[in-house]
């Protein structure tokens, strides 16, 4: 289990759990993001900026602040993107 | 509440960017009579719309993710659904996130309203290679189901008729029930609810939502009024939790996403795995950590040159007969008063046309196709580093661009953050973006004596101002910023005619509203002076004007005009001086100019910023912005002065 700010860019991640407060997880939620879900990240931004993260299960895009990534705890799953 | 009209109410509710106001448009496009309120948009627009013969009152609501708020602006939206029952919902659903979408919807049908849907841009949802069994669909949920394409039209006559005949049923749609364990629980608590408690529609939705319900403050009133039902709550909270180790909440959402998803699977194919479209392709540049950059600096690049290319030739030809015009009305008139009061009648109606359009119009179209593309959005990915470095983070740079545009409708839109830190930090760094007003003048001064680049320093310095006083301001707060989390909706090609119609839109209340100001404005200072009055009021301000920033004494009174419309002081000051546009610089310097515009730009924001301010996050703030804005006109108009002396 890492956070999602360490996870590799090029591979399926699913989401654990979160880290944190209510507030953070009641936005995810609400952004389609839940426990359980594929994910992956798209694109990273220079200068220790935000993630852009794609949902499989719901099909969004998100982008993360940092802050909010690190709360974001993920598994590799053993298939290339 | 009660309802004062006898129409029926249809509520147009769906998360942000599933095109519910471009659907509100098509139909609002068919109507008899409309109000729209001009500022109030962020909040909720009304339209009477005239169905055949009958008049339906339509109401469209800021998007929302979910019946459970996170920001200002999703505040506004549920208010307005709990405290007036409607007699119809129309549920927007962009179709090519379907999954997604349901999650609103199911929570929509918990309300029990009665209700339809629209599943609008089902032609994007076919590009993806989604095949929608809509009957399928209407089936699972038990409420009817409409395709449509809002920016075509397409789907609006069906989807009127249908909503007709909901309204003549009044059927509410069917509860679909979850899990059992979480059922149980659900009923266990409504049980328990008392006879006269203030319920929301029904019983099983008000139970969801106090089960759901943020902690703090509805805990704490719920414990001071109802002990032992706070208790229960407590008791259902833990027996959800304990048994599927997430909070309360979390099982609940996770429900109906588990649901949502069921019912996407059930009733949508997906022909094709996902293909990278040319659109992605392009998004993969605009979003990439380096080039992204670059296409950022591009677009801003060519989009003010843009606006100065297409301005600048028209203002030089509206501007010479209107010049000949005043010549020949002071040839003919002499110095009485009617040459005065038809001169700044010409100097408010002409300005305006030949100063201001011009750039107005271009920078209106440009914004509005930014925002229609999705720019804005990645805008927000891309700067929330730098955001970061002055203390807030990328959803406040869609605030900061509408800024460009006009600070009234800027600030109104810092209701998407969900920090009231944020929302201040953001609000009193709006003044400082030069609007389209200021960037006419500094378009129409600066560019047009001394160049483009000149005008294009000017912005650049404006950002970085901008920078520094957010570094300093955050400096008074002790919480950060609590991070980025915004979504990037698909990049999509605009409609021209949507395009156009925004732009109408804020051209028409510029020409209502704005325009009739500059006229007065110019007109009050031509009466001023035949009389003489504005020789008093410069010579107050003189000492400021004359001997602090070195100005000719004669802009004094265009100073104070300046705080109802910023451009009333470009219109004025030639009024003032008494010379044509093309003479100015036979009256003041370069340096003089710079100053002027420096001063202009960053002084005091104008009357409906300084209104809206006080509206959207108070009087203390407003005042606050005032000050600081005065304060920074000040400091920076002095360095400037200093420093073009040496």
């Amino acid at each position: 289990m890492i956070s999602l700010i360490d996870a590799p860019p090029d591979k399926s991640l699913k989401i654990v759990g979160f880290v944190g407060g209510h507030g953070v997880r009641r936005r995810l939620l609400s952004l389609g993001f839940h426990k359980n879900d594929i994910i992956e990240i798209d694109s990273r931004s220079i200068l220790r900026g935000p993630v852009l993260v794609r949902d499989l299960t719901s099909d969004t895009s998100v982008a993360l602040g940092r802050g909010i990534a690190q709360k974001i705890m993920v598994e590799i799953i053993d298939k290339d993107k | 509440m009660t309802k004062i009209s006898k129409h029926p109410d249809i509520i147009f509710i769906g998360q942000p960017n599933s095109g519910k106001s471009t659907l509100f448009n098509a139909i609002a496009g068919l109507k008899a009579q409309t109000s729209n309120f001009p500022g109030t948009t962020v909040m909720h627009t009304h339209s009477k719309v005239n169905v055949e013969g009958d008049i339906l009152n339509i109401i469209d609501l800021p998007g929302t993710y979910s019946l459970n708020p996170s920001d200002p602006a999703e505040k506004v939206a549920l208010s307005h659904l709990f405290l007036e029952k409607p007699d119809l919902i129309v549920n927007v659903i962009d179709a090519s996130i379907l999954g997604r979408s349901l999650e609103l919807t199911l929570e929509l049908i918990e309300l029990g309203y009665p209700m339809i849907i629209a599943l609008n841009m089902i032609d994007l949802a076919e590009n993806k290679g989604m095949e929608i069994d809509f009957k399928k669909l209407e089936h699972a949920l038990g409420v009817p189901v409409v395709p449509t394409i809002a920016l075509h039209g397409r789907g609006i006559k069906e989807l009127l008729d249908r909503a007709r005949q909901c309204l003549d049923s009044g059927t509410e749609p069917p509860q679909i029930p979850w899990s059992r364990d979480v059922e149980e629980k659900i009923e266990e608590f409504e049980r328990e609810l008392p006879e006269d408690f203030p319920v929301v529609s029904n019983k099983r939705f008000t139970a969801i939502k106090m089960i759901e319900a943020s902690q703090l403050l509805f805990d704490k009133m719920l414990q001071e009024i109802n002990l032992p039902l706070k208790k229960i709550l407590d008791r259902v909270r833990y027996d959800l939790q304990s048994r599927h180790n997430s909070p309360a909440y979390e099982v609940i959402a996770a429900e109906r996403h588990h649901l949502a998803l069921k019912i996407f699977e059930e009733t949508t194919q997906v022909k094709r795995g996902r293909q990278v479209s040319p659109i992605e392709k392009v998004d993969n540049v605009i979003m990439h950590p380096f080039l992204g950059y670059l296409v950022f600096l591009g677009v801003f690049l060519v989009f003010f040159l843009l606006i100065f290319q297409i301005g600048n030739p028209i203002e030089e030809l509206l501007l010479n007969p209107l010049t000949s015009l005043s010549a020949y009305l002071s040839t003919k008139l002499g110095t009485g008063l009617l040459f005065y009061l038809l001169d700044g009648l010409l100097q408010g109606v002409g300005g305006g046309l030949a100063i201001v359009l011009p750039y107005f119009i271009p920078l209106l179209f440009l914004m509005s196709l930014l925002e229609d593309v999705g720019y804005l959005a990645r805008a927000g990915f891309l700067m929330d580093t730098f955001m970061h470095r002055i203390g807030l983070h990328g959803k406040s740079v869609s605030p900061f661009i509408l800024g460009f545009g006009c600070n009234v409708p800027a600030i109104v839109s810092t209701r998407i953050l969900e920090s009231k830190r944020d929302r201040i930090i953001t609000s009193l760094l709006i003044p400082f973006i030069p609007c389209s007003a200021r960037t006419t003048i500094i378009l129409a001064l600066v560019a047009f004596y001394l160049g483009p680049f000149w005008a294009l320093g000017f912005y650049v310095f404006h950002i970085l101002l901008l920078a520094i006083l957010g570094r300093i301001i955050t400096l008074f707060f002790k919480i950060p910023s609590p991070g980025l989390i915004l979504e990037i909706p698909s990049l999509k090609i605009p409609s021209l005619k949507n395009i156009w119609g925004k732009t109408y839109f804020q051209l028409k209340s510029f020409v209502r509203f704005a325009w009739p100001i500059l006229i007065i404005g110019s007109v009050v200072l031509g009466v001023f002076q035949f009389l003489n009055l504005d020789k008093y009021i410069n010579l107050v301000l003189s000492p400021l004007v004359a001997k602090g920033l070195g100005l000719p004494q004669e802009l004094g009174v265009t100073l104070i005009f300046g705080f109802l419309r910023k451009e009333l002081s470009l219109i004025m000051m030639l009024q003032a001086l008494d010379v044509s546009y093309l003479d100015l610089m036979t009256v003041v310097s370069k340096q003089q100019l710079i100053v002027f515009t420096v001063f202009i730009s960053f002084f005091i924001p104008c009357l409906s910023t300084v209104a809206i301010l006080w509206k959207e996050i108070g009087r203390k703030i407003a005042f606050i912005s005032i000050a600081l804005n005065t304060g920074v006109a000040l400091v920076l108009a002095f360095i400037v002065r200093w420093v073009l002396e040496l």
